[in-house]
């Protein structure tokens, strides 16, 4: 018996050990290991993801028509290598690129790309996600191969950019209307999704946690100098930071600053708080309305916060290098607009006679001119003379930043004579009380596309009830959006947003309190060049294209990095670059078989030893 | 034969001249609990329905924030997975649906649900069944030599140990682990994963691929084997407690059966039935998962699925994994009732 079992362990150890390793290291490949944090890939299927990490699942699968510059994100050549506009405006002409070829080896023409537009135009489900970006167009035709022609009813500012996925027509017209909507566009038997992009998805499924990408050898912008990239998705941002300082993970995104703070230390990681283009808000009820038109009032917001006079006021009332410092330990900036200043060409810095800073005096002085005076028991009155009551704040239980920001707001507002108090929801309780209109103030923020056109819609009367949480409604800057959305000529259509972020800080519908920021590090002994999206103070992962992906190198890889006309401030590879890859997994996995094994024989023959006695 | 009096002996003496009828009487038993159980389904799916219908939030605007920006996309999003039709309508396409097997689409990732499950259940079962199973061999060993024992070293020990643990947040249990056995401190390296089911590369087929998912499952059911462990453990000492004061403990003594003998042959045989019940309980439970261990070490099983879902909130996932999570319980009270049925037929009555 004894004998037996010691065969059995003598045979399985070596066979273990030497079995692991040798698989992990059968060629060398470069592969890219990134620990994801926060929501996964909601879907694969590029006509039906909403997340972040879809997007950049569907940016290393496909090609767009056009892509964003690295420096600002403007418009860059993509699928369309260059692109005329009638003097009118209304039809666009972009020429394709030739020569380039799906995964399975099909070419990829315009009739590809008028395909992929006309079913966002004309169907249900494929309009869900990209219909705002064709807003106007009527019709998309490929005249020839080479040759895309949008029509429009009215010129459109946004355009050219079109961030749509371009999907190959050979195999999506066998997925119907009705079968799209479930439709995974997932590897399937080992076939990597059909796409043009620069990687092919190999592994991965949506609400999965591992996706596998292997390098597209003939991709039109230049074979990637890495083989694979890996995501693998953590549900928890120690465990991320973990695998990054272990090895397991070569870059980490989504952080907290506390941890790019402890990253910084150590020589083969650099770690950073990227520019996002995002911002953080508090929002104020602007005059909560049943529907667009705003004929029927709803919810019961405070008069007060109904004034634009009084909510600018409290604009002075903010601390926000405390805020910044306090809530975001420094890592993002203070706000001002909802243009983000990442977008250098749109965003309007308020003029300093303009700008709102920590001053209680002029405060309180503004709420006296406004009416808002106070009472006899300190606290401000309505200019009716009513008091004020308490302004319902609402804060989102799910975002530590949404907490304590609504604490901090509640001082500065009582150190003003304005009694408020914060209660906490989750995020959609709160959307539910945002929509009832039952709220005086609320903290949320918004990610901003490199073409603010949407976010400025936002504050639009027509946008009551559907994107506005605000809302907010001015003819006189509605006026001003229906105007530069059909603008042709750039310089006025500039002109125009930085009027209407002019209008916004006065009217302080939404008090921008910071300009976050994305926590990101990378192994420098592993990997080098990767360059920041805006240039310079961007980030390195989730950006608006595939630059890095493409560009960056093995840090064992002795050329200098891709030249960059322009970028500054490209990853340098650390000294210590022996990539070190372990043997340990394979080692405790057996470790632990032996470990049960040896539990397991032992208690057999301690049973056995126990039936002879009992017998005895 | 053994001189301990069972409980069913006396009854079945009781009753001896109607064996008949009682055969007739587990069969009716049977179909009466088998029915209940089917009852209480049916019912669980009516209640799923509206249960999840209540939940705040919109899942076009929860899911859809920043990108379906105009009315027209909101209105494409809801028509295109029934959203828009009127309550009384969804409910019936859910029933028709649920009657042809169909669970429904997932509105966050935008799959069947059936397929997002049968993902989700493997790697639940594999860490809670497994975390199950060890907790009790060890918590009903621990347990009985505690009160064997009474008061001895060994009983101090591990009642105060494995209460600790069982006071402590399952998460926090897990946290301590991570620190102490994952990354490492110290002179000591990190000998276990810091998460996931299996290194990325891995094919989880293969040996390799099986060896790596049980090292990385290793910190996850050390976790949760300690937090069931006191339960398990205290259930069994109180019972071995109870049975000690027992005449047929003495008379076995008496007999001069061993030590060893008197506790495994006689005493633990009897006392095992309260942690039996434990059991065939928690055992319903598995399939619910273990939702805040799955989130500290992203095992992608159904608890994550579920808390995901809430968010949204996915209604269709919801009521799946709802249906799989009472399924489960229904299933296990079932053949507790039966196989009690069966070993006491006083609980027929």
């Amino acid at each position: 018996m004894l004998a037996a079992f010691g065969l059995l362990l003598a045979g399985l150890v070596p066979a273990l050990t030497l079995g692991g390793p040798a698989q992990g290291k059968a060629d060398n490949k470069v592969v890219f290991h990134v620990a994801m944090l926060g929501e996964g890939v909601d879907s694969l299927n590029p006509f039906l993801g909403f997340q972040a990490p879809s997007y950049e699942m569907w940016g290393l699968t496909y090609d767009y028509l056009t892509g964003y510059s690295m420096k600002d994100m403007s418009p860059e050549p993509g699928l369309a290598t260059k692109w005329t506009t009638s003097p009118d405006g209304t039809t666009w002409t972009f020429t394709v690129r030739t020569g380039v070829k799906f995964s399975d080896g099909v070419p990829l023409t315009a009739k590809d790309v008028a395909y992929t537009f006309n079913r966002v135009l004309h169907g249900t489900a494929e309009s869900q996600n990209w219909l705002s970006y064709l807003k106007g167009v009527t019709s998309v035709t490929a005249p020839n191969d080479s040759t895309v022609v949008l029509k429009l009813k009215k010129p459109s500012a946004t355009l050219p950019l079109l961030p749509i996925p371009i999907v190959p027509e050979h195999v999506w017209k066998d997925v119907s209307e009705k079968a799209i909507k479930s439709y995974a566009a997932e590897p399937k038997n080992g076939e990597p999704v059909v796409g043009s992009g620069p990687f092919r998805l190999v592994s991965g499924t949506a609400d999965g946690q591992t996706f596998k990408f292997e390098a597209n050898p003939d991709y039109w912008g230049g074979t990637p100098h890495i083989d694979e990239v890996i995501f693998q998705f953590y549900k928890n941002d120690d465990s991320a930071v973990q695998a990054l300082i272990k090895g397991e993970a070569d870059f980490v995104e989504g952080i907290t600053a506390l941890e790019v703070k402890s990253l910084e230390s150590n020589a083969n990681i650099q770690a950073h708080n990227g520019n996002s283009p995002g911002f953080d808000e508090i929002a104020f009820n602007a005059g909560s309305v049943a529907d667009a038109k705003g004929t029927k009032k709803i919810g019961n917001p405070n008069p007060a916060v109904l004034d634009p006079k009084f909510r600018h006021a409290l604009g002075y009332a903010l601390n926000l290098p405390q805020l910044i410092s306090k809530v975001y330990q420094g890592a993002g900036l203070p706000g001002t607009t909802i243009v983000p200043p990442n977008y250098t060409q749109y965003h309007w810095e308020p003029p300093a006679d303009q700008k709102f800073t920590f001053d209680l005096t002029k405060a309180g002085q503004l709420l006296d001119e406004a009416g808002y005076k106070k009472g006899s028991d300190g606290f401000r009155t309505l200019p009716d003379g009513k008091p004020i009551g308490t302004l319902r704040l609402a804060a989102r239980s799910d975002s530590p930043t949404s907490l304590h920001t609504m604490d901090y707001f509640k001082t500065w507002l009582s150190d003003l004579g304005i009694k408020s108090e914060v209660s906490t929801y989750s995020s959609s309780a709160l959307t539910d009380q945002i929509y009832k209109g039952n709220f005086d103030a609320f903290q949320w923020g918004w990610y901003v596309e490199p073409d603010p056109d949407s976010m400025l819609s936002y504050m639009t009367c027509g946008q009551r009830q559907g994107s506005s949480d605000s809302f907010y409604c001015n003819p006189e800057y509605d006026k001003l959006y229906d105007a530069q959305h059909v603008e042709t000529d750039h310089a006025k259509r500039v002109a125009d947003i930085k009027q209407m972020q002019e209008i916004l800080y006065r009217d302080s519908p939404y008090l921008v309190t910071a300009y976050s920021s994305i926590g990101e590090a990378v192994r420098t002994d592993r990997f080098k060049c990767l360059v920041t999206q805006p240039n310079p103070g961007g980030i390195w992962l989730e950006q608006y294209g595939v630059y890095n992906y493409v560009h960056m190198k093995p840090a064992s890889d002795t050329s200098d990095c891709d030249a960059a006309p322009g970028l500054t401030g490209a990853v340098k590879a650390s000294a210590d670059t022996g990539s070190s890859s372990s043997n340990t997994p394979f080692l405790i996995g057996a470790g632990i078989v032996v470990l049960i094994l040896l539990a397991g024989g032992g208690v057999t023959l301690m049973r056995r030893r126990q039936t002879v006695e009992d017998r005895e | 034969m053994s001189l301990v009096v069972e409980p069913g002996a006396v009854a079945e003496a009781e009753v001896a001249p109607g064996s008949q009828a009682r055969r007739r009487g587990y069969g009716s038993y049977v179909g009466v609990k088998f029915l209940g159980a089917v009852g209480s389904l049916f019912f669980m799916l009516l209640v799923n329905f509206f249960l999840f219908r209540v939940l705040p939030g919109d899942p076009a605007r929860t899911l859809g924030r920043g990108r379906l920006t105009s009315q027209a996309q909101l209105d494409a999003f809801n028509k295109t997975y029934g959203l828009n039709e009127p309550m009384p309508q969804q409910f019936l396409t859910f029933l028709k649906n649920i009657a042809h097997g169909d669970l429904g689409i997932s509105l966050q990732y935008k799959l069947p649900v059936s397929q997002l499950i049968l993902d989700r259940l493997w790697p639940t079962i594999l860490l809670v069944g497994t975390s199950t199973i060890l907790s009790t061999l060890i918590g009903v060993y621990i347990g009985l030599r505690g009160a064997w024992n009474r008061g001895g070293w060994f009983d101090r020990i591990s009642s105060g140990s494995s209460l600790t643990l069982y006071s402590m947040p399952e998460w926090w249990l897990g946290l301590l682990l991570i620190a102490g056995l994952g990354v490492g401190f110290a002179f000591v390296p990190g000998l276990f994963p810091t998460g996931g089911l299996h290194s990325p590369n891995v094919d989880p087929g293969s040996i390799h691929g099986v060896f790596d998912t049980m090292w990385h499952l290793v910190l996850p059911v050390t976790t949760l084997t300690l937090a069931y462990l006191a339960e398990y453990a205290l259930i069994m000492r109180s019972s071995l407690l109870d049975e000690l004061g027992e005449d047929y403990l003495q008379t076995a003594r008496a007999k001069g059966l061993r030590d060893v003998v008197v506790r495994n042959r006689h005493a633990v045989r009897n006392a095992l039935l309260p942690t039996t019940t434990l059991i065939a309980l928690n055992l319903g439970f598995v399939v619910s998962g273990a939702i805040t261990v799955e989130t500290v070490f992203s095992i992608p099983g159904l608890g994550l699925l579920s808390t995901d879902a809430i968010g949204v909130p996915d209604f269709w996932v919801l009521q799946g994994t709802f249906l799989v999570a009472s399924a489960g319980v229904i299933m296990a009270n079932l053949v507790a009732n039966l196989i009690y049925g069966w070993l006491d037929p006083r609980v027929r009555t």
